[in-house]
């Protein structure tokens, strides 16, 4: 479904990703880790439109979209959330929904708003609150609930878990088991866990300094000892 | 509920009571026209600044080419004047078709580039001669005609003319921020990148609004034309067209539909009635005092503080 090839980012001199090639199928949960600074959320900003690519190709659907705008990826059916969490501040968590429905899926359709409030827990906040006023868990789920509503083929999750305390953390690990059977997605998940990623993802692709450097079975993948030392090279084993 | 009398209040008093009573006092009529204009003009700069998120400082040109063609239509194809008024609205927004490179400009650029776009339209009216009688101006541009057996040449005609035209287009703008695009340009104002990568085309979107802004304001010069009958490029161009609506939609309330007309007619008649009559020249710097006292006493401006008020007695009452 999504093919990255050779893509390289620059921002002035540095090479935020450096010809990195991936891919996600339809029915595939894939898990992207690296150091902070690897490039991930460029890679990210890229596939969706936000960061132009200086090289390279990225191909949806079997078509290419690299010179495609945002809006158009979206409706074609690449949906992401924002690491740091972007509700649309003035509206209520259903209408963040409903414009998200409205002009990523085309329709409206308020039963399929219901079920994705439902599922991530946001229903009880859907008609009052409006989504400057929601806490951080809240704020996660409304970014994963904002993507679901354009109706994607393919999730982007950045580091939704991120800052979550564990019983947060808990619930959402849950909804993200599910959220690749129940609305039939295809997800890139970045996420440092390395539990969490072996728990959620057939497969694993790791970026160090932009550049791709594993990409496999997560259990083979940690083992690889080029992956372990960008991990504790750097300095942040376990953390954030 | 409440906020629905009051408006039918208004529209009383506006239709019934202002023309009955006043009616016959010229003066003050035409000083209502000129503050509806100010206030029209006040309302689409308003809407293109609280749904499309731009400043401008162009509005001029749109009045000013909205002028122009409606002048024109009638003087030399003998176009029913209201048809070249809605023309004359189309024509702005051809205009404003120009400016679409610079929306993608943000905060002062934006600004700025509209501004020099602005003064491009006055350089053409006084150097397009053939056409436009370049600075010497148009004269004798059709007035308003008799209908249903009334003549709405005259002070009270216009006042009830200008005064539909405004309030249609107040309605206009309920409805589109109301509608799901309205929504979505809310959305966009603080979260433009989160608004764009759920399928949102935000400078589509924004261009929308500038057509919008810009139609109702051509509209506008377009009457004020055949209100006056003449036009000259340093008068329909002029930066008061664009410099007075700001004051008088940051003094009502930019972010509110009513409060742009509000300010407009309540700034425009204070300076005229009070101020004028106080201190002959320089007038106008009563009212820039006044304007930052606003922003800084109640930012939103007047009706929202108006609003709050109301409230607050009520519950002390
Ligand atoms: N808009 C930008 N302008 C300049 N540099 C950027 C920008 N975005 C990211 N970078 C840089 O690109 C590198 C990769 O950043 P990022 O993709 O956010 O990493 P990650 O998400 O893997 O932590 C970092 O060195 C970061 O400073
Ligand atoms: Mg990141």
């Amino acid at each position: 479904m999504l093919r990255v090839e050779e893509l390289s980012v620059c921002f002035g001199g540095l090479t935020a990703v450096n010809k990195v090639s991936l891919s996600v199928g339809t029915d595939e949960v894939v898990g992207l880790v690296g150091p902070n600074g690897a490039g991930k959320t460029t890679l990210f900003n890229a596939v969706s439109g936000l960061a132009r690519p200086s090289s390279g190709r990225i191909i949806f659907d079997s078509v290419d979209v690299l010179r495609a705008p945002l809006h158009r990826r979206a409706k074609m059916g690449i949906g992401r959330t924002f690491q740091i969490p972007q509700p649309l501040h003035e509206l209520t968590v259903r209408e963040n929904l409903l414009v998200a429905q409205r002009f990523g899926a085309g329709q409206v359709d308020q039963q399929k708003i219901d079920e994705i409030l439902e599922f991530t827990n946001l229903a009880p906040k859907g008609d009052r609150e409006a989504a400057k006023e929601l806490a951080l868990t809240e704020l996660k789920a409304l970014e994963v609930a904002k993507a679901l509503a354009t109706n994607p083929k393919l999730l982007m999750l950045d580091e939704v878990l991120a800052g979550l305390e564990t019983s947060g953390k808990r619930r959402f690990m849950a909804m993200l088991k599910e959220l690749h059977q129940k609305f039939a997605v295809g997800i890139l998940i970045i996420e440092h866990d390395i539990e969490t990623i072996s728990n959620l993802c057939q497969r694993v692709v790791v970026l160090n300094f932009g550049k791709l450097i594993a990409d496999g079975a997560p259990d083979q993948v940690f083992r690889d000892p080029e992956v372990i030392k960008s991990y504790t090279g750097a300095d942040h084993a376990g953390s954030r | 509920m409440k906020t629905n009398a009051s408006i039918w209040v208004l529209l009383l008093v506006a239709y019934g009571a202002i023309p009955l009573t006043l009616g016959s006092n010229h003066y003050v009529m035409s000083l209502l026209v000129a503050a509806l204009v100010i206030g029209g003009i006040a309302l689409a700069w308003a809407l293109l600044g609280n749904l499309g998120g731009m400043v401008s400082f162009g509005h001029s040109a749109f009045f000013g080419v909205g002028a122009y063609v409606s002048a024109l239509l009638t003087l030399k194809a003998g176009t029913p004047i209201v048809i070249a008024m809605l023309l004359g609205g189309v024509g702005a927004l051809l205009a404003s078709l120009v400016m679409l490179p610079v929306l993608r400009l943000r905060g002062p650029y934006f600004a700025l580039a509209i501004l020099a776009y602005a003064h491009i339209f006055k350089i053409i009216a006084t150097e397009w001669t053939a056409v436009t009688g370049g600075s010497a101006g148009l004269s004798s541009i059709p007035r308003f005609p008799t209908a249903f057996g009334f003549d709405f040449s005259g002070k009270v005609g216009s006042y009830l003319i200008i005064l539909s035209v405004v309030l249609i287009f107040a309605l206009c703008y309920r409805l589109i921020r109301a509608s799901d695009y309205g929504i979505a340009l809310r959305a966009m104002h603080d979260s433009e990148d989160a608004t764009r990568v759920i399928g949102v085309n935000s400078v589509l979107l924004k261009a929308l609004m500038l057509f919008v802004s810009a139609f109702m304001t051509g509209v506008i010069g377009a009457f004020n034309a055949h209100y006056i009958n003449f036009l000259e490029p340093d008068y329909a161009f002029n930066g008061l067209w664009v410099t007075l609506p700001i004051v008088a939609a940051i003094f009502g309330g930019y972010r509110t539909i009513l409060g742009p007309l509000i300010g407009a007619v309540t700034v425009y008649l204070i300076d005229q009635l009070v101020f004028k009559s106080l201190i002959p020249y320089g007038h106008q710097l009563i009212l820039g005092a006044l304007l930052v006292a606003m922003i800084l006493f109640s930012p939103s401006g007047l009706v929202p503080l108006l609003r709050a008020s109301v409230r607050r007695n009520h519950a002390a009452g």
